[in-house]
């Protein structure tokens, strides 16, 4: 098991600096520079020098080196389009609002879907069901701008309980959190009522009946268990995801989130932003499979105990 | 004369991970070992044995569905080891296969006349119409309906579909035919009928069958010879009617024992052998006591006590 | 008292298609320490029967009605959950046909065995264990504790299966459902398994519900035969006699047709046709249409009417 993690971490490592290199050269093979933009002309003899005060003219291997050996040393650089700070103070900054919201998301849409999903799998073919997919598939279709705007419409605008945006006072968080949920919250139930499904048609549940054990005993212990096993490996993926916030949520109720970064930082060409934004969810990515592929390994005896004759 | 197909000194082993990582480790598994086997012409031989005895992974070895790790599969006397794919390919045609699972062999997608015209496409044999006629007229062979060729497979009884599948590999005129369970999941009703028509169709092609099967009731009344099979070899072959009654191995013996008896008359209380008790009663014979010529060994080996009775013994 | 008691039982599920009647008016009963067998082949009921009488089918869609249907005087049809789940397991316990699916692969086969005793019986989990560790002794595991501590897929299938027979013994049912038990299993196997199965079954004075396709199983463990085809119960009777003398056509050519009986490579005495559809099964008899015997009349259903001592058919062309 401890050579399994090791080697894992050794991928994860190849892993960062592959993806590192090909963000940056595909970064620079994007035509102009952070200078370029039509609506702040510069000469060319300023643009030159700016390029040369950031490092921009040295040849792209050097580039490439400098920024690398910077963040070994947990420099990220400075980001163009804000450079009074760090990359990562902006980071501090403005992901804070993202976690909160994608992070309170998921943990108020995740078990409320799961409950969803398992009373669908378990009255099955009744209207508990229908609803729960009612509501799922909702979830799942309609964009989360347009429940971001139905909800500001309903409880901001006609009741008037709360406000319509910002993000200053905890009673600003609950539409955007609400709008936000919907998307684990459908994902949750439908994945966990097909993995019930897949589970209660097993012999072994029949097997289970005919001992007389009681169907609390069953649900909660045997399926729910076994149900578990492939829903691990999507639940923690699935959570870092969303935890980097939503663009739309944030757009919506005028966030001060990291998701304007994600999109001002290609457009900008604001390299230093662009490659610690992809770099971090990279790393969370691998990270999360990483702890999710050893949870399935500690929950399935098959991989925790090892072979056997058959 | 040449028989249809001639296994000599098959092997194969596989290689099973038993630690992954950086520096896996694998286990030998040896599945196939020192088979010999003849299927003469126009006869049926039962191969028979447990699960993990390694009689399926002969019949693929057989039709060159697994590579062999060693050793030489003739098909009338050509060693087809030695062919490349294109000679192989042509090859097939003399050489079929029936499975047990026939819901899962036969494209769920393609009409039955379709399925069974398929190989004859394959192998750019006769016109399109050609290739049609043919095909209901095999399906009629083989007792389904002329109608039956606009159907699809799951439409079809398992009886019906282990039909198409005998159907698909007799269109070629195959000399061998591996039929590996063609009878295990049909019910007992239609089971009879699935072996009157591979009796009935070996005697009207002149086909020669290797019969893989658990079953030994069904090897009895459908085999001439039978081979059977423990842990990769073969420990005992004769004649059919042979083995049925003067069974000279004790795994043999062992595996004729546990057959329940049709008599309720005649129920008794058995006595099982672990296999550490079968292999310290492998028989010891003294070399001068064989039909054939053998050299003296302590390890067993496969030798003739009869003209037509090979059993595994420890020679003396 | 009878251990089981079904009169004129119907299972239907509805489909699309049209409803699958899977059982079709059936009766049979068990006596204390009577073992039974039935003997049909797939679709035929058999084990639908028995899944019916524990109520262990999902209803809807299954649609179970019955004059009767009673588990030791226990009225099965209006039990609660409560009931049908202390009665399962205590009063009647069941094996099935696939050890290899039958445990959840999670747990030990100790956890899971204990977990029946604890189900039932308030005793201790070390006295549970202690009793399980016995309870595989008896079914002939050589190394109780490591078996308690495996895992289902770390064992084979004839070791599973009796782990399965332990576990199904563990709180001393008065039944014993065995449905298709050995089917599964290499031949060896099952000729060990049968020979527990009964060994077992008279040491402890159950009753036995043998439930199988197979005549050889039938004819080497159970008393008293139920033949079943199409839904209905063609026949049934005293194993001996059903044996020596089958009376309805249809476990006379099922008899005849199963192969190795005789020396020599042959033809075997096939039944033409195929299985009755579930959905629509030929009216009357449901053999009448692969009946050599068969009549105008067999498009009626035949009554089930006693032949001969303790033996009853339904055939309009008997004796």
């Amino acid at each position: 098991m401890i050579r399994y993690i090791a080697g894992r971490l050794l991928s994860i490592l190849l892993t960062f600096f592959v993806m590192s290199l090909i963000i940056f050269l595909m970064m620079h093979a994007v035509p102009g520079g952070p200078f370029d933009g039509n609506d702040m002309p510069v000469s060319d003899a300023v643009k030159a020098k700016l390029n040369a005060s950031l490092g921009l003219d040295k040849p792209l291997y050097v580039q490439y080196f400098k920024y690398m050996w910077g963040v070994l040393h947990f420099d990220f650089g400075v980001p163009f389009q804000s450079p009074g700070e760090t990359v990562l103070e902006l980071l501090a900054r403005a992901w804070p609002p993202s976690l909160i919201l994608g992070g309170l998301g998921v943990l108020i849409g995740a078990p409320l879907g799961i409950l969803l999903g398992m009373a669908a799998a378990l009255r099955r073919n009744t209207w508990v069901d229908y609803l729960a997919s009612a509501v799922a598939t909702l979830g799942l279709t309609i964009p989360v701008f347009v429940t971001s705007m139905m909800l500001i419409l309903i409880f901001a605008v006609w009741l008037g309980w709360l406000p319509a945006s910002g993000w200053g006072k905890p009673n600003s968080w609950i539409l955007p959190i609400i709008a936000y949920a919907t998307i684990p919250l459908a994902t949750y139930a439908r994945y966990t009522r097909s993995a019930m499904l897949d589970v209660l048609n097993k012999p072994f549940v029949t097997v289970l009946r005919a001992k007389g054990l009681p169907e609390r005993k069953i649900i909660f212990q045997h399926v729910l268990r076994n149900a578990a096993l492939p829903m691990v490996t999507v639940f923690l993926p699935m959570f870092i995801g969303t935890a980097t916030g939503s663009i739309f949520v944030e757009a919506m109720f005028r966030i001060p989130g990291l998701g304007a970064y994600f999109v001002s930082s290609i457009e900008l060409r604001d390299y230093s932003l662009e490659m610690a934004l992809i770099l971090m969810i990279t790393m969370m990515f691998c990270v999360s499979y990483l702890l999710s592929d050893i949870a399935y390994a500690l929950l399935n005896p098959r991989i925790r105990v090892g072979g056997g004759e058959r | 004369m040449t028989p249809a197909l001639e296994l000599r000194g098959l092997n194969k082993s596989f290689h099973l991970k038993t630690k992954g990582g950086f520096f896996p480790s694998y286990t030998e598994l040896r599945a196939v070992r020192d088979v010999n086997l003849v299927l003469p012409t126009n006869s049926i031989v039962g191969l028979v044995g447990e699960s993990g005895s390694g009689k399926s992974t002969t019949g693929m070895l057989a039709m060159r569905l697994l590579e062999p790790t060693s050793g030489q599969i003739l098909v009338d006397g050509t060693d087809i080891t030695m062919l490349d794919h294109i000679a192989l390919k042509s090859f097939r045609r003399k050489m079929q296969v029936v499975f047990q699972d026939s819901y899962s062999a036969l494209d769920p997608m393609m009409t039955l006349q379709q399925i069974v015209a398929e190989p004859l496409h394959i192998h750019h044999i006769g016109t399109l119409s050609e290739q049609k006629a043919a095909a209901l007229d095999m399906l009629e062979r083989v007792g389904l309906d002329r109608r039956y060729g606009g159907r699809y497979s799951h439409e079809l009884s398992g009886g019906q579909r282990q039909r198409v599948a005998i159907a698909r590999a007799l269109i070629l005129k195959p000399t061998v035919l591996v039929a590996d369970e063609p009878t295990s999941a049909l019910d007992v009703s239609v089971k009879a009928q699935i072996i009157n028509l591979l009796l009935d169709l070996q005697k009207e092609r002149g086909l020669s069958i290797l019969f893989i099967s658990h079953d030994l009731s069904v090897v009895r009344a459908l085999t001439d010879e039978v081979a059977v099979m423990c842990d990769g070899r073969i420990v005992e072959r004769a004649a059919t009617e042979t083995i049925f009654t003067t069974p000279r191995h004790p795994y043999t013996r062992a595996l004729l024992d546990a057959i329940p008896v049709l008599n309720p008359h005649l129920r008794r209380t058995r006595m099982f052998l672990s296999r550490e008790q079968i292999n310290a009663a492998t028989p010891r014979l003294r070399a001068i006591d064989l039909a054939a010529k053998c050299d003296p060994s302590a390890i067993p080996q496969l030798v003739a006590i009869n003209t037509n009775h090979h059993v595994e013994a420890i020679v003396t | 008292m009878r251990l089981v008691d079904i009169e004129n039982l119907t299972v239907d599920f509805p489909q699309h298609e049209g409803t699958v009647q899977a059982v079709r008016g059936v009766s049979w009963h068990l006596a204390a320490g009577e073992s039974l067998g039935i003997v049909g082949e797939s679709g035929s009921g058999k084990s639908v029967t028995c899944m019916a009488l524990l109520r262990l089918l999902r209803e809807p869609p299954a649609k179970i009605t019955a004059d009767r249907l009673e588990l030791v005087g226990e009225n099965m049809l209006t039990a609660d959950r409560h009931k049908l789940a202390s009665i399962r397991g205590r009063v009647a316990a069941m094996v099935f046909q696939d050890p290899m699916t039958a445990f959840d692969p999670v747990f030990t086969i100790g956890h899971q065995i204990i977990e029946t005793i604890q189900a039932h019986r308030s005793v201790s989990k070390s006295q549970a264990k202690a009793e399980a560790s016995s309870l595989l002794a008896k079914v002939e595991i050589k190394n109780p504790a490591a078996m308690l501590e495996s895992y289902p897929h770390q064992l084979s299938g004839g070791m599973l299966q009796r782990a399965m027979i332990a576990m199904a013994l563990s709180c001393r049912p008065q039944i014993l459902v065995a449905d298709e038990p050995t089917t599964a299993l290499d031949v060896t196997i099952q000729a060990q398994i049968l020979q527990l199965i009964k060994g077992l079954q008279s040491e402890l004075g159950m009753g036995l519900v043998m439930i199988t396709h197979d005549l050889g199983v039938i004819a080497e463990t159970v008393d008293r035969v139920v033949v079943m085809y199409g839904g209905r119960v063609m026949e049934e009777g005293p194993v001996q006699s059903i044996f020596d003398a089958p009376a309805h056509p249809y476990t006379q050519a099922l008899l005849r047709s199963i192969p190795g009986q005789t020396p020599g490579r042959h033809r075997l005495i096939e039944i033409s046709g195929g299985s009755p559809s579930p959905v629509h099964p030929p009216a009357g008899c449901p053999f009448h249409p692969r009946c050599d015997r068969a009549d105008a009349k067999c498009k009626e259903t035949p009554p089930f009417m006693a032949i001969a001592e303790s033996r009853h058919a339904a055939c309009w062309r008997l004796p």
